[in-house]
């Protein structure tokens, strides 16, 4: 196909849906209205970390007026999970964290179910429990799935038979004893970040009903309707045709809304109801602790280097506190270990990440997949061994990051990068040679920088599709499966469709999702839906414009290759004719002689990457562990107060290779709400849990950033190294905007103050405390 | 316990009855179905279920629907003025402060607040007039950017109208 | 939510008269900010809330003949931090008022409700401690009146007895004098207090210093404390010295525990920096 011109792609439209959503008109699930017949339920959750199940009695319950459906782990046993079917619905016999459902109820008001769940009587048999990862991982530890070799799982993970690892990813690649010889200076370290909660506006909530042929519609804020839909379908054991999935706009996902957490007891709920709808819509609270969190992360780093900062050796070890189901946790864990040493080049590596089972909340998806919290590590590392080494910490990233042509972590060969521009240009921009001046005395000022890389995270064959159907006055509909929950996946498939056909961007609907009539998506996760339902957009567009120009030329008698369509109109190049689509994408056209050509036109594409390669167990090597790889850097500057501790963000600069920007606006937005999202993260949050108990669920003690928090001055820059299997080149960007944002501020904190913080958050009082120590 | 209430929304007038332990959000939302207003902690400290009572912006998930009796109530849906969308819905569109659209309307409400009372806001009085209302999408940038904006069409008359 | 019934009494007698009547299940309330989240969270369930917005008096925001400032139950804090007699007045009330959560929060939240929920980090009582407010009570034996520092007795416990209720609050006038309010949260404004600091400082020749201080602490003892110590040093002595051994001694006034939002050790030395800065800037605006 020549280059042409893009016209539409490239161009910062603004989002398709923002009128609806700035009305309050945007349906979310919980705008959706079921009449007065909808029931409510509510979960009767584990108040205990670790514990048998002695006795469970819901008579009490079930025997309250207005209550109509009370279901346990007993009704309906089957696991489920995403990457590994370790997981229950409802808790049969063991409940392993607070906040685990045991039971469902199903009332005429959320008062009554409210109600019948604290008549519900569970009596526990506590069992000691495993609150840290390094620990889980050891011999000492109780174990909490003995049945874990039994549990169906992809063949990309790694269990550990008579343990709590659910999933090994090992590294072993060079010569260790060579690189640790080679270096001039090694270092060890080891960093900790915590669980996090994803904090989507809006909580999770789903509608399940049961119709009279047994067809079973769930309405679900979900990033995930064909996940679920499989998920909950095999649960159940019932047909994947009975079961359909509505997501409407969504309130924020970041990863808590992937895969399935309480949708299935809802389901399950409504499959009790008798034909009445069933509502479980999560409180803030079990937004913390019952729905996904990210998995917290020991990590232990150690490092050589030369005297002139090329890295010669990398040990890492990775424990993941995967919480008490590790069905999604162990690709995290994956991910961890195929990307295990950063975005640089290093030739001998030994890596280890474990998933380990913990009496904690579940560790799901997480904006950035392990990436966030590896980098806290490995940045900093990397940071502290320049500085041991009186080097530039741009200047050693420079040396070291991956360039085209070198192999990564697991033998693949780099494709074309800017990374390398990335960071150059971060720092430039934050004007990174000059220090700048305090704003008063007691302040101290620092900058920062930290690089990234990240793949989408997921099995080697996701797919994805799209069909694209014209209405008669020449616009048309594009049907997706894939979400839009805030990063603006309806627009850039409007611009991707609007462009691949010829016509203009007003003339494109995209459709929300129903897995009944939308095409099949795997998952909106992992930064892939550009990428990857933008590639199957484009082939739909291909060959609904194939359909049409065809149908042109045989009519007017002349060669395809000589027609086009440009802005809503089939044009000849040879004879200078043009005809609207009005009509004749559906009508079809008349032909000299009467007779018709052409019919409704309906394009459809499908995309599924089909290049990755296994990688060995035992050595995690193999030509191909992902698609390809995003990456970028952001540089920050910091105001410390001397006496308070207290961190001031003042200016944030990123530089991402999107390899190309379908939108540009919409990817400087994903910069900087992810920059700002990383802020929080690195200053504010933590799922404080002692002894399984989570501390501060709510948002009273569990603190994000406001406005006021936010950095004043932010900058963009978009590097645009071309993708080859991308949609114009394009990469996904919205999780890699917060993956290097804690250690660039971890990296401008020691700058300013030399105060070295292993654990995430950045608190004041641990920067107060790093000074006190100083004096 | 069912308490009769008559108050104005948007500038309709409602007479209805209403629980005493309902929430003005769930009155709203419930049995007016105005779904526009969020709910997203029902504690006070997110901002989505932002409404005016009587001009002044307040978190509905912590009023009564009872302690509505009398009042006047303007929600995210009462901003437009016939069809014509409010300069800060306009700006929010135009530089993108919306993303997942969740937080959008109580942003919105106190954003209009917040020009009522002080129509030409410094970047800071901005920030810290949002200061009660939780985005995760955003970063806030784009929202700001909107409220400045908005403020100066308002101050130079740029009539919202096209 | 558990079901309760709403009603909104006319009298204070009628008011006083319902508390009785439910035996510890009624709830009276203003801004519903607190109740209604202890009640969604299953920490209190009453059986019926009294809305205390149509009793007299609780919207009277104004000075009384004495030249005290007089606040009714029922003001809220943006009431008090927004109106330009209290801020030119009381200008330390006006900044801890006005330093609560955010300005939604401020239009329902009132300064009578934060003082009965007694939290030792509530933001509007160490200006009123410093003023030497004092509070109005109403209950089945009629009106009484008590010093702020007498209705707390500890962690959401205060002196109001069965069937009573807080109906205003007074603040004298401090002549010639200027206040500051810091506070310290984990994000920058409108968090909880980890710790909060009120300075009241006004000329006084009689007094080595020339200035005589008021100092209340907050979030760093069951319940707001002053600061006895250090007030008497800055009587003494204003100078960086003097400024420093006065907020040594409002540290060691501290008696504040470990949670999840901070340590001890670090809330006490808070009060040392924020007390040192308060004070700095109140002897700007006073000319200690």
């Amino acid at each position: 196909m020549a280059i042409k011109k893009t016209t539409i792609v490239g161009q910062s439209f603004p989002r398709v849906e923002s009128n609806a959503k700035v009305m309050g008109a945007a349906q979310y699930v919980d705008d959706m209205q079921f009449g007065p017949n909808l029931l409510h339920g509510r979960l009767k959750r584990s108040t205990v970390p670790h514990a048998m199940i002695k006795r469970i009695d819901v008579s009490k319950a079930r025997a309250l007026p207005g209550v109509r459906v009370v279901v346990t782990g007993q009704d309906y046993p089957g696991l489920t999970g995403l990457y590994l079917s370790d997981r229950p619905t409802f808790a049969v016999d063991r409940v392993r964290w607070v906040g685990e459902p045991v039971a469902g109820v199903a009332a005429d008001t959320p008062e009554l179910a409210e109600r019948a769940c604290e008549l519900i009587e569970v009596e526990y048999e506590e069992l000691p429990g495993v609150f840290d990862p390094e620990f889980g991982a050891s011999g000492a530890a109780p174990l909490l799935h003995p049945d874990l070799m039994d549990y169906a799982a992809v063949p990309f993970i790694f269990r550990q038979p008579g343990t709590n690892i659910s999933n090994w990813f090992k590294v072993r690649k060079g010569d260790m004893e060579a690189g640790w010889a080679e270096a001039a200076h090694i270092y060890e370290h080891t960093y900790r970040v915590p669980h996090v909660q994803h904090v989507p506006l809006e909580t999770h909530v789903a509608v399940a009903q049961v119709d009279g042929n047994g067809k079973i519609t769930l309405w679900s804020a979900s990033q995930s309707p064909f996940a679920q839909r499989n998920l909950i379908a095999k649960s159940l054991n019932i047909s994947h045709s009975k079961l359909r999935v509505i997501t409407p706009y969504i309130g924020g996902g970041f990863g808590a809304k992937a895969g399935v957490s309480m949708e299935g007891a809802c389901v399950v709920m409504a499959l009790n109801a008798k034909g009445r709808p069933v509502k479980l819509a999560m409180s803030r609270a079990e937004e913390f602790h019952t729905t996904f969190v990210r998995q917290g992360l020991v990590a232990k780093i150690k490092m050589g280097m030369t005297a002139d900062g090329r890295i010669t050796a990398m040990q890492n070890t990775y424990y993941w506190d995967g919480g008490a189901y590790t069905e999604y946790g162990v690709n995290i864990t994956r991910a961890a270990g195929y990307s295990s040493t950063g975005p640089y080049f290093v030739p001998n590596v030994h890596a280890d990440s474990l998933c380990v089972y913990t009496n904690h909340p579940v560790g799901g998806a997480m904006r950035g997949f392990g990436m966030p919290e590896i980098h806290w590590a490995i940045e900093q590392h990397i940071d502290r061994m320049a500085t041991q080494l009186h080097l530039d910490p741009v200047q050693v990233r420079l040396l070291n990051c991956l360039k085209e042509g070198q192999e990564t972590v697991t033998g693949m060969i780099m494709h074309p990068t800017g990374l390398s521009q990335c960071i150059a240009k971060a720092a430039e921009a934050l004007d990174w040679e000059t220090p700048s001046k305090p704003s008063g005395t007691g302040k101290r000022r620092g900058k920062g920088i930290a690089a990234m890389w990240k793949a989408p995270a997921m099995p080697p064959n996701p797919g994805s599709s799209s069909t694209i159907r014209f209405n008669e006055d020449g616009t048309c509909l594009v049907n997706i499966g894939g979400v839009d929950m805030g990063q603006g996946a309806l627009t850039i498939a409007a611009q991707l469709a609007a462009e691949g056909l010829g016509i203009p961007i007003e003339d494109v609907r995209v459709n929300t999702v129903d897995t009944d009539y939308s095409p099949y998506e795997w998952q909106t996760v992992a930064s892939r839906l550009t990428w990857s339902m933008g590639n199957a957009i484009l082939r739909a567009a291909d060959e609904a414009k194939t359909q049409i120009i065809q149908m042109v030329a045989e009519v007017w008698g002349e060669d395809p290759q000589d027609l086009d369509i440009i802005d809503g109109n089939v044009v000849s190049y040879a004879t200078e004719e043009s005809v609207p689509l009005k009509n004749i994408v559906v009508y079809g056209m008349q032909k000299p002689d009467g007779t018709w050509a052409g019919g409704p036109v309906v394009g459809k594409g499908r995309f599924m990457p089909t290049y990755v390669t296994p990688l060995d167990a035992e050595t995690g090597q193999g030509p191909r562990a992902v698609v390809h790889f995003t990456t970028g850097a952001q540089a920050v500057e910091v105001e410390i107060d001397e006496e308070t501790g207290e961190v001031q963000v003042l200016k944030l600069v990123s530089a991402y290779d999107v390899g190309k920007a379908i939108n540009p606006d919409m990817v400087r937005t994903q910069m900087e709400g992810g920059a700002v999202q990383g802020l929080s993260t690195a200053l504010l949050e933590s799922i404080i849990l002692r002894n399984g108990q989570p501390m501060n669920p709510s948002f009273t003690d569990y603190r994000i950033a406001t406005a006021v928090d936010a950095p004043v001055e932010m900058v963009n820059i978009i590097v645009e190294v071309p993708q080859d299997d991308g949609p114009y080149g394009a990469r996904g960007i919205g999780e890699h905007a917060m993956v290097p944002t804690a250690p660039a501020i971890a990296n401008a904190v020691r700058a300013a103050v030399g105060v070295e913080i292993d654990s995430m958050p950045i608190t004041s009082e641990k920067v107060w405390k790093g000074m006190k120590g100083q004096e | 316990m069912k308490h009769d209430i008559t108050f104005t929304v948007n500038d309709e007038s409602y007479s209805i009855a209403v629980e005493s332990h309902h929430n003005l959000l769930r009155v709203l939302r419930e049995q007016l179905v105005l779904t526009g207003t969020k709910n997203g902690c029902s504690e006070g400290e997110c901002g989505a279920c932002t409404v005016l009572l009587d001009g002044e912006p307040v978190n509905s998930c912590l009023v009564l629907g009872v302690e509505a009796d009398g009042h006047a109530i303007t929600t995210v849906e009462g901003l437009a003025v016939d069809g014509h969308l409010a300069p800060i819905q306009q700006t929010m569109v135009e530089l993108g402060g919306t993303q997942c659209g969740f937080c959008t309307p109580g942003v919105l409400i106190a954003s209009h607040a917040l020009l009522l009372r002080n129509p030409d806001p410094s970047e800071a009085e901005i920030r810290a007039g949002l200061v009660g209302n939780l985005c995760r999408c955003t970063g806030y940038v784009r929202i700001v950017d909107a409220v400045r904006e908005a403020a100066r069409m308002q101050r130079t008359s740029v009539s919202p109208i096209p | 939510m558990q079901p309760f019934d709403y009603i909104k009494p006319q009298t204070l007698e009628e008011a006083s008269a319902l508390l009785l009547q439910h035996n510890g299940q009624a709830r009276p309330f203003a801004g519903c900010t607190d109740l209604l989240i202890r009640i969604e969270r299953g920490f209190v369930h009453p059986q019926v809330v009294v809305d205390v917005k149509d009793l007299p008096g609780v919207h009277d925001l104004l000075v009384v003949r004495n030249g005290d400032l007089r606040i009714g139950a029922a003001v809220t804090m943006n009431q008090v931090a927004l109106n330009p007699t209290v801020q030119s007045g009381w200008p330390l009330l006006a900044e801890g008022c006005g330093s609560v959560a955010s300005y939604q929060l401020r239009n329902r939240a009132t300064v009578g409700g934060n003082l009965c929920n007694a939290s030792p980090a509530a933001d509007s009582a160490p200006a009123l401690i410093c003023y030497g407010a004092s509070v109005h009570i109403f209950g089945p034996d009629g009106p009484r009146t008590l010093p702020l520092e007498a209705f707390f007795l500890g962690p959401g416990r205060t002196a109001l007895q069965a069937g009573e209720l807080l109906t205003a609050i007074t603040v004298p006038f401090v002549r010639g004098s200027a206040g500051h309010f810091l506070k310290l949260g984990r994000t920058t404004i409108g968090d909880i207090s980890l710790m909060n600091v009120a300075v009241l400082g006004w000329p006084d020749s009689d007094v080595p210093s020339g200035s005589s201080w008021r100092i209340a602490l907050g979030s760093v003892a069951p319940t707001v404390i002053r600061a006895p110590e250090a007030e008497r040093l800055l009587s003494q002595d204003t100078s960086p010295a003097g400024l420093e051994a006065a907020s040594q001694a409002a540290a060691a006034a501290a008696r504040p525990i470990d949670d999840i939002r901070a340590t001890a050790a670090y809330r006490s030395d808070m009060v040392r920096v924020l007390t040192r800065r308060g004070v700095e800037r109140v002897l700007e605006e006073i000319g200690g």
